[in-house]
């Protein structure tokens, strides 16, 4: 039963660190917490299931051509609608107090899921794939895993890899790191720094859209308030992971993913979000800044 | 300026007061569901079913002494917001009778606020027997109880599937709770004891790490006490770690959309149900073929001809005496009515004597009755 659990735990994480990568880069750059973060989560499964349904069927006959289309667009979708989100609700508050684009952040949430509710469906809607038949069921000495999970554990590992490459590695991500630090100083060294954010936007969107695809194929259903309970585990993920850093975020999703499991494995059901929450406050009681997260003297 | 406000006021009132006199009395009968939220499929469908019976009567114009009008309320299915809805309806004076709510932690907290104005109040859904245990004399149950449909559906399981080992779940709500606890009591008495009794949070996706514990145990049927949503999740999850086993559920959890999200692993689940099932019913014939005629695209959800039989059950007490809030009461409390379910009457608590369950089971993806 444990390997089960530590499988359960490792899918239900690879979704949770994606989402909380979204969180993180932009609470790195900008010191804000994106609370619409969970809405772009949404939307980009519904985009995903969009184009699962209406894209026409001679594309939809190509399964392997149909699936990167869904991907492409949800990811894509969901990058340039956290990018209107900040140009249009946060870029013109930077200057004000820090709680101004927290706030802001709240009213777009509540906004997007009203959106939905009213316009698309107030109903679950199934998620059109993968039907039961299309998943392969692999059994390793009665320990049960499916194709599903193994690609979203793939596809989760991917994305963190090539996010940690582009960070670390590029130009850009370099401008990025050091926006992270200082803008002004950033600005004066002739980054700019608004591209920075939009792209930070785009970035941490577009993840957040490829879990929310992920979650709509591994659960089978989307609703329009499918975001909350993930965003409230993932933002848990990224300040325990060390709020602002990306590795954090990774190791704090798989952690609170693999926890959730185990303690409803071998604790209870009841008291599971008890004994996660409880495990978090040890955390952070004996490492405040995150698993990951470094001391810094506050920024002026 | 505060002479002209004055003046414009008084006239305000006058042409008011003119209209009220001049059209017959406004009559209000109201419908209190999660019309909106992750169980709005029920609602929605008890809002059509009452929407219906009101537009019979006033297309039959029972009542030309009166202006017959439906108002729906949403109460998202959460109970704080039932309470804010059921005062809201209070302070109307022109509601007559509520039909709702659906769920049993929000009819018990909304049955109070009622109860302080002398509302007549029918729920055609709310299964939790404390519901009318509260001696409150406004409240009424159109539909059978859970201390009914728990052991019943114990027996069936002992009985009819000759299962001895069952996993039990609930969602922790006033509804799924008892109706699980009520479940367990008989199960236990049958000298069976149950593997497992553990609860899970509304609203919830993933409940893998459960199952694969529940699996361990090696059950051969999961009991299951709340809503559709989360049942749905824990069926197709079971399949998908190869738990192949039913999953047994209450009233909660029939309604189409439950197979809609657990897909194809609903396949042989079974549910129990208040009543008869409407085939059975020959008096309910028409009322299916209205109900389909009238809504093409929408499937008739479990609680729709209960909630049309409490709205018509609510015009027949009008219509025997009147708008007077405590002779209605009187009257439904003495009511016997033959309608589409049968003969319907209440006991001294306010809940129905027809107390029958049917099982119902998902076979090539609807649900079934069994006989």
């Amino acid at each position: 039963m444990f390997f089960q659990q530590l499988i359960n735990g490792i899918t239900l994480g690879s979704i949770y660190a994606l989402f909380a990568l979204g969180y993180t880069m932009v609470y790195g750059i900008l010191l804000m917490i994106n609370f619409a973060h969970s809405e772009i989560f949404m939307v980009g499964a519904y985009i995903g299931f969009w184009a699962l349904t209406f894209l026409p069927l001679s594309i939809q006959n190509v399964v392997p051509l149909h699936l990167s289309l869904v991907f492409v667009s949800s990811i894509v979708g969901a990058g340039l609608l956290a990018v209107l989100v900040e140009r249009i609700a946060y870029r013109r508050l930077y200057g004000a107090s820090r709680l101004t684009p927290l706030i802001s952040a709240i009213g777009v949430s509540i906004f997007l899921q009203n959106i939905m509710q009213v316009g698309v469906s107030a109903q679950s809607q199934p998620y059109p794939y993968p039907q039961s038949s299309d998943i392969m069921h692999f059994d390793f000495f009665g320990i049960q895993v499916n194709s599903l999970q193994i690609s979203i554990f793939l596809l989760a590992i991917g994305a963190m890899i090539a996010l940690q490459l582009f960070v670390n590695r590029t130009k850009l991500g370099k401008a990025m790191r050091a926006t992270a630090q200082n803008h002004t100083v950033s600005q004066l060294m002739g980054i700019n720094v608004n591209l920075i954010i939009t792209m930070t936007f785009l970035i941490g969107g577009a993840l957040g859209g490829l879990a929310g695809v992920l979650n709509g194929m591994y659960y089978g259903s989307i609703k329009f308030n499918m975001g909350f309970f993930p965003g409230l585990k993932a933002f848990t993920a990224a300040v325990v992971g060390g709020i602002g850093n990306i590795k954090g975020a990774m190791i704090g999703g798989f952690l609170l993913g693999i926890i959730e499991a185990m303690s409803v494995g071998y604790i209870s059901s009841a008291y599971k979000d008890v004994i996660l929450f409880l495990v978090l406050i040890f955390v952070l009681i004996f490492r405040p800044t995150g698993i990951m997260g470094e001391a810094v003297t506050e920024k002026i | 300026m505060i002479r002209k406000l004055l003046l414009l006021l008084s006239i305000l009132t006058l042409i008011l007061a003119g209209c009220g006199q001049s059209g017959p009395q406004v009559v209000k009968v109201a419908l209190v569901a999660p019309l909106t939220g992750d169980i709005s499929a029920h609602g929605q469908g008890m809002k059509r079913a009452a929407q219906m019976a009101v537009d019979e009567a006033n297309a039959a114009n029972l009542f030309p002494q009166y202006q017959l009008q439906f108002a729906a309320f949403d109460d998202r299915g959460d109970p704080k917001e039932a309470v804010t809805v059921a005062n809201q309806i209070i302070s109307d004076p022109t509601i007559i009778g509520i039909v709702g709510h659906l769920n049993s932690g929000c009819s018990i907290p909304a049955s109070q606020v009622y109860a302080k104005k002398n509302v007549l109040m029918i729920t055609p859904a709310s299964t939790n027997p404390k519901l009318t245990q509260q001696g409150l004399k406004n409240v009424f149950r159109l539909c059978t109880t859970d201390d009914v449909q728990g052991p019943f559906a114990a027996n069936f399981v002992v009985d009819s599937l000759g299962f001895k080992k069952v996993a039990v779940i609930h969602d922790k709500t006033a509804y799924g709770l008892g109706l699980a606890e009520l479940f367990r009591t008989q199960f236990v008495s049958r000298v069976y004891p149950v593997l497992s009794f553990v609860g899970i949070d509304v609203g919830e996706k993933d409940y893998k790490a459960l199952i694969t514990k529940i699996k361990s145990t090696g059950p051969e049927i999961i009991y299951f006490g709340g809503m559709h949503p989360e049942c749905g999740l824990i069926t197709k999850q079971a399949k998908e770690l190869g738990l192949a086993i039913p999953v047994f559920s209450g009233d909660g959890v029939l309604t189409p959309e439950y197979i809609t999200i657990g897909g194809p692993a609903t396949e042989g689940d079974l549910s129990s149900m208040t009543g008869l099932p409407p085939e059975k019913l020959p008096a309910a014939q028409k009322f299916i073929d209205d109900y389909a005629r009238l809504y093409p695209n929408d499937d008739m959800q479990p609680y729709d001809p209960y909630t049309y039989e409490a709205v018509k059950m609510i015009l027949e007490a009008v219509r025997q005496v009147g708008t007077n809030r405590d002779s209605l009461i009187t009257t439904v409390a003495g009511i016997n009515f033959t309608g589409i379910l049968g003969e319907s009457s209440f006991d001294e608590i306010g809940d129905t004597r027809n107390k029958t369950i049917t099982i119902y089971r998902v076979t090539n993806g609807k649900f079934v009755y069994v006989d």
